[in-house]
């Protein structure tokens, strides 16, 4: 479930855009005002207020937001603007082209998406850059990662919930194979996660998991650091049980020294408007803290602000 | 009596050609009717489909598989134009894989078909089999050639105007330099071969393969060798009216197997209604002679009439 609240009846965009007008105007910058009303609109909401907005006062709103804010608190605002689609195909761009590229936002938006959700995804990213998602991915990246990855990304999965018992047994039976003799690059491996249904590759861990008392994502961990694994567990545990692996990176990104703000505002908005619920009662569990109280001990001012505020302060 | 029965026979196909001529075989029902004796002249005299066993004419097993074959040229062809385009591209890709005959429907599918229209049929395959088509693909083909059909398979291409010039003169660089250093076997499953043919747009490619060709003085078929999975992908992005002319007049031929026969029907189905001018075009000039009579030579009964009614005058 979502945690944003959403005021019940909303305003009209029109008084929303006035509100942001009246909170850009002036000396500084009415940043109270403006977690306020964005924090606080849904999706559609928040289209609409962009549109209105750019009607009423002839700039675009998101250059005006630029102009107004700064720093994390601004690359937040801006983000949550977009709709989930259009936000994720932007991440998806901003981590396959930083200097770095940044696997878990294309692991996650692969595996987690619905098939239908994913190709939502990829048309959004063709209007916007020009070129396909698939492309970049596969021209960015190299190897076992480019194989894995770009076979992710590129496939348009069954949705059903029709499964073959014995075909999973094999499958599992395949995977093992294949990981205890330490080939995680292994054609097969990566055929099977990422052509399989869903519902098929679950019924493929649960066999593995009963043939070889331990899950697979367990088999997969190795003594020695191995990037590839580490991907390669994070599509399993994404496709398996989505919302386990985000309050897992939660704890992760919270729990080490330092503050990856781009990784936080990436978890904090993708789900905010999704199941961020769920994660938090998982993270409040795990960690005996709420979500709100560790995300304010490593965050400040209007980010912090902002932030909670989506968490459902 | 000798020309009667010369005109059964090539009605009965055997004279060869395709299809029955339906026509004809009720004209004689009414002609011979009531002459037992003249039936029994036929079969004598017919000695591709009858063997005289003791007292009768037997018909022969062969020959009437090949009757089987030939009469249903017309009622598949019916079918195959009221289904919906998806469904025949599902049916077709499915027929081919669980088979085991050569998977060049799968690239002509795969590679001449719109964005929209592969992902129409991968829509459909799913609802008709329970299965992605890619996860079938992954599955029925040998692995060396797995790569490049799932890859293209799965592609969802950008569709628009836009092309880097410079990045496919890069492009077509390294797809030199990957075609020389690959030994010709290991081709088909060389990296960046595979991810430049299953990823780029359409646009993309054909202006790859224009710099290719003033680059290194020759078209990239040339050094492509004997690899015709490769050829024939190259083919059917950069001049798809010519792979289909030279599909349709590979059927023609003297000693056509099944395969190349069954592809008149798919070919003339499938552009019929899309660009069935370019490709009568381009066969008159590659072969010199309109398609329309090189069909109305070699084809016979209702099935003559409808490829002549789908190909246009």
């Amino acid at each position: 479930m979502a945690t944003i609240s959403i005021p019940n009846p909303a305003p009209s965009a029109i008084e929303d855009a006035e509100k942001l007008r009246k909170a850009f105007q002036g000396w500084g910058t009415d940043e109270m005002t403006m977690i306020d009303v964005l924090a606080h609109r849904n999706a559609a909401q928040r289209k609409q207020i962009k549109i209105v907005y750019e009607e009423q006062y002839e700039e675009k709103l998101l250059k005006r937001i630029e102009s107004e804010i700064s720093g994390h608190f601004e690359r937040a605002v801006y983000l949550w603007i977009f709709d989930p689609v259009e936000r994720q195909a932007i991440m998806a761009n901003i981590a396959i082209e930083s200097k770095v590229f940044d696997f878990p936002v294309i692991i996650e938006i692969a595996c987690v998406n619905s098939p239908n959700e994913l190709l939502a995804v990829k048309q959004v990213y063709q209007s916007l850059y020009k070129r396909s998602l698939e492309e970049d991915v596969a021209s960015h990246t190299t190897g076992d990662f480019c194989k894995l990855l770009f076979a992710l990304v590129g496939t348009y999965r069954y949705d059903g919930e029709e499964i073959n018992t014995e075909l999973a047994n094999t499958e599992a039976k395949i995977l093992n194979d294949a990981i205890t003799k330490g080939q995680f690059n292994d054609n097969e491996i990566i055929r099977i996660l990422s052509t399989r249904s869903k519902a098929q590759l679950n019924t493929t861990f649960n066999c593995y998991k009963d043939a070889q008392n331990r899950s697979i994502t367990k088999a997969l961990s190795t003594e020695t650091p191995n990037d590839f694994a580490i991907v390669l567990r994070a599509a399993i545990r994404c496709m398996n049980n989505p919302k386990k692996y985000f309050d897992k990176v939660f704890r992760r990104t919270l729990q080490k020294s330092g503050t990856d703000e781009d990784t936080l505002t990436r978890l904090v908005l993708t789900h905010a408007e999704k199941d961020l619920k769920e994660i938090k009662e998982l993270f409040q569990t795990r960690t005996n803290m709420t979500l709100e109280q560790a995300v304010a001990k490593k965050t400040s001012g209007d980010y912090k602000n902002f932030l909670l505020a989506l968490i459902g302060n | 009596m000798a020309d009667e029965n010369q005109l059964l026979k090539k009605a009965f196909s055997g004279h060869g050609g395709f299809g029955v001529d339906e026509a004809t075989m009720v004209a004689m029902v009414t002609k011979w009717r009531r002459q037992p004796d003249q039936k029994s002249r036929f079969r004598r005299d017919f000695s591709e489909f009858f063997t005289t066993i003791g007292s009768i004419e037997k018909c022969e097993d062969d020959y009437l598989l090949r009757l089987k074959t030939e009469f249903s040229r017309f009622k598949n062809i019916m079918v195959l134009w009221l289904m919906h385009p998806w469904e025949r591209d599902a049916r077709w890709m499915h027929h081919v894989m669980h088979k085991s005959y050569p998977f060049t429907v799968i690239i002509e599918i795969a590679c001449t078909r719109s964005s929209e229209e592969l992902l129409g049929a991968k829509r459909a395959y799913q609802a008709l089999f329970d299965h992605s088509v890619e996860e079938d693909v992954a599955y029925h083909i040998k692995e060396n050639y797995s790569k490049l059909l799932v890859g293209l398979v799965s592609s969802f291409r950008y569709e628009g105007s836009q092309v880097d010039n410079e990045m496919a003169k890069c492009e077509a660089k390294a797809l030199n330099s990957a075609i020389k250093s690959a030994g010709s076997g290991k081709l088909i499953q060389n990296e960046e071969i595979v991810r430049i043919l299953t990823t780029r747009s359409k646009r993309h490619l054909k202006a790859i393969f224009k710099h290719y060709k003033e680059l290194h003085g020759k078209p990239i078929e040339e050094d492509l060798g004997a690899n015709l999975c490769l050829q024939e992908t190259v083919k059917c992005i950069d001049r798809p009216a010519k792979y289909f002319s030279e599909a349709i007049n590979n059927a023609f031929k003297e000693g056509a197997d099944k395969q190349s026969k069954i592809a008149l029907t798919r070919v003339i189905i499938s552009r019929a209604d899309v660009d069935m001018e370019v490709i009568k075009e381009t066969y008159h000039k590659q072969f010199g002679i309109k398609l329309e009579d090189m069909i109305t030579k070699n084809t016979h009964g209702h099935y003559k009439d409808a490829l002549l009614s789908l190909v246009g005058k």
